[in-house]
């Protein structure tokens, strides 16, 4: 795992996550942002996403900093991404600044296609989920997978967010989502 | 300091109710649901009243008679909502009821209509138009204060950006110094009395104890709006001095002008900007001061040309003023279209200044 990935703790560190409805994708950058916030950052969450429930373009980004932000809530380019989905990824990638963090959610994104000037991780999120027993934990195995190297909140914190974040009807699935990060992290 | 992490509708009605705003009715409409969701949610914890009314015309005026009988009350919606409410918010400015309005408007076309009464009358809505949701949530807690400190309706113009942006806010409660007493509340206590108090547009008093009547009243208002302007405009500005070059833009809009004209400078151009905070009153000798120097104006905002007026009245040299706006509506017809992104402002101000 490459160090150089890690966020500082200084400046403004931004992230793009994007993929289709029902991937996750707003729940994993809302977690994200709730994390940082509760270990005293400043954070910004700003969603996209049209009224389809699945399938339809979703994105998120959020931005951390130790002070309050600067960042617009339309970021005009980017330090790191999570693309869980190749549809809808071009207007990611393309305002990526070179030399990113890019957490690709391989195979379903194909690093080939990715600028060559990206610092690319590849993980097999279905399949990291499936074995950690959380098929539907996708999102957690992409969060944990991109917290482990951008190291911007504690995993605790992050384990803490989720749970936090989950409505009652569906606390049922804590224990499968903790499995889901702890094994992004590992992957 | 505790941050809460809130979608910016819902962090404008935790700064509301930290300031001490009891009542609130609205009708939803996007983008302003979020708040009126969280005022419902919250206002009947701490105390207070949120009724989702039947439309915005009886909910701005369920407003007005919350606001009437003492308490802080505040009313909101979206442009479209907001125009409905207009003969209310005239009734407010000129019967002296105070309360706040918020415009989570879908982009910046309703400029005019916070800035030029809207109503019948000679009055105004003094209004604020925060860059961002931090800035949000000073100023609704400023804009109870002001309500309260003028007797008058006030507005906060925010659009998409502020309402559904999730940031880190500490909503805690701001004290922004004494107030006059509210003497003139309909709270029933001269009741019985031969005292009751009037509130009334007219001001004509009771046949026992004539009001000053119409010429009056409404001179008295006038002046009041008179001394508002004085006291009230707010600005910022960076890099004006020496600028060739300054960029106007209020709301959301300013914040992106900001970012770009912080990265031309960086690049060694010679520009500045200038952010009207509040909309009125319009800090006009504060736009005259900074674009002294200045041989480009540009406007920049998400209408055809509103807040241009201001500007071309204000700035040192009218001729000097350049719009480099524009409507730009996303398809929804819910929020800003592509125009509103710091890399297509960037070409816009380069564009104007060759």
């Amino acid at each position: 795992m490459e160090a150089t990935q890690a966020w500082d703790g200084t400046g403004e560190w931004e992230v793009v996550v994007s993929g289709i409805g029902g991937q996750g994708i707003q729940l994993l950058a809302k977690t994200l942002a709730e994390a940082a916030t509760s270990e005293g950052r400043h954070a910004m969450l700003a969603a996209d996403y049209g009224g389809e429930m699945r399938g339809g373009p979703s994105k998120a980004s959020v931005v951390v900093g130790a002070a309050p932000l600067r960042a617009l809530p339309i970021l005009p380019n980017a330090g790191s991404a999570v693309l869980a989905h190749h549809r809808f990824s071009e207007h990611v990638v393309e305002r990526l600044r070179p030399g990113a963090f890019v957490l690709a959610n391989a195979p379903l994104v194909d690093p080939a296609h990715l600028r060559a000037d990206l610092r690319v991780v590849t993980v097999d999120a279905k399949a990291v989920a499936q074995q950690a027993g959380a098929p539907n934990a996708l999102g957690f195995v992409l969060l944990g997978a991109y917290n482990a190297r951008a190291r911007l909140v504690a995993a605790q914190e992050l384990e803490d967010a989720m749970t936090r974040l989950l409505p009652p009807y569906r606390r049922q699935h804590a224990e499968a989502n903790i499995r889901a990060l702890r094994a992004g992290a590992d992957a | 300091m505790t941050l809460q992490l809130l979608e910016g509708g819902a962090a404008i009605a935790e700064a509301a109710i930290a300031a001490g705003c009891r009542f609130f009715a609205g009708y939803p409409m996007s983008p302003f649901t979020g708040l009126l969701e969280e005022m419902s949610r919250r206002l009947p914890a701490a105390g207070g009243v949120c009724l989702n009314a039947e439309s915005e015309i009886e909910g701005v005026n369920m407003t007005l008679g919350a606001a009437a009988a003492g308490a802080r009350a505040a009313t909101g919606s979206c442009g479209q909502g907001i125009a409905l409410m207009q003969e209310a918010i005239a009734e407010a400015a000129l019967n002296e009821t105070p309360f706040v309005v918020f415009n989570l408007a879908r982009n910046q076309q309703d400029y005019f209509q916070a800035t030029r009464g809207g109503g019948w009358g000679d009055y105004r809505t003094i209004t604020l138009a925060p860059k961002d949701v931090p800035e949000a949530v000073e100023h609704t807690q400023l804009l109870f204060h002001l309500a309260d400190r003028h007797r008058a309706p006030v507005v906060l113009y925010g659009d998409p950006l502020l309402a559904q942006t999730r940031v880190g806010v500490d909503v805690s409660p701001r004290d922004f110094g004494p107030l006059p007493p509210k003497d003139w509340v309909l709270d029933g206590t001269g009741g019985g009395t031969g005292r009751s108090r009037q509130v009334w547009t007219w001001a004509m008093g009771k046949a026992t104890d004539p009001g000053p009547g119409p010429d009056g009243h409404w001179r008295a208002i006038a002046a009041k709006f008179d001394r508002i302007a004085e006291l009230e405009a707010r600005h910022e500005q960076a890099h004006v001095d020496d600028a060739e070059t300054v960029v106007v833009a209020f709301g959301s809009a300013a914040k992106f002008v900001e970012h770009v004209v912080a990265e031309l400078r960086a690049d060694g151009h010679r520009i500045g900007w200038f952010r009207p905070v509040t909309l009125w009153p319009f800090p006009g000798a504060a736009l005259e001061a900074a674009t002294k120097g200045a041989r480009n104006v540009l406007v920049f905002e998400l209408n055809a040309g509103q807040m241009l007026d201001d500007v071309r009245l204000h700035a040192a040299d009218r001729r000097a003023v350049r719009f480099i706006g524009g409507v730009s509506i996303a398809e929804s017809g819910l929020s800003y279209g592509p125009l509103l992104d710091a890399p297509v402002i960037r070409e816009r101000i380069l564009e104007a200044t060759v």
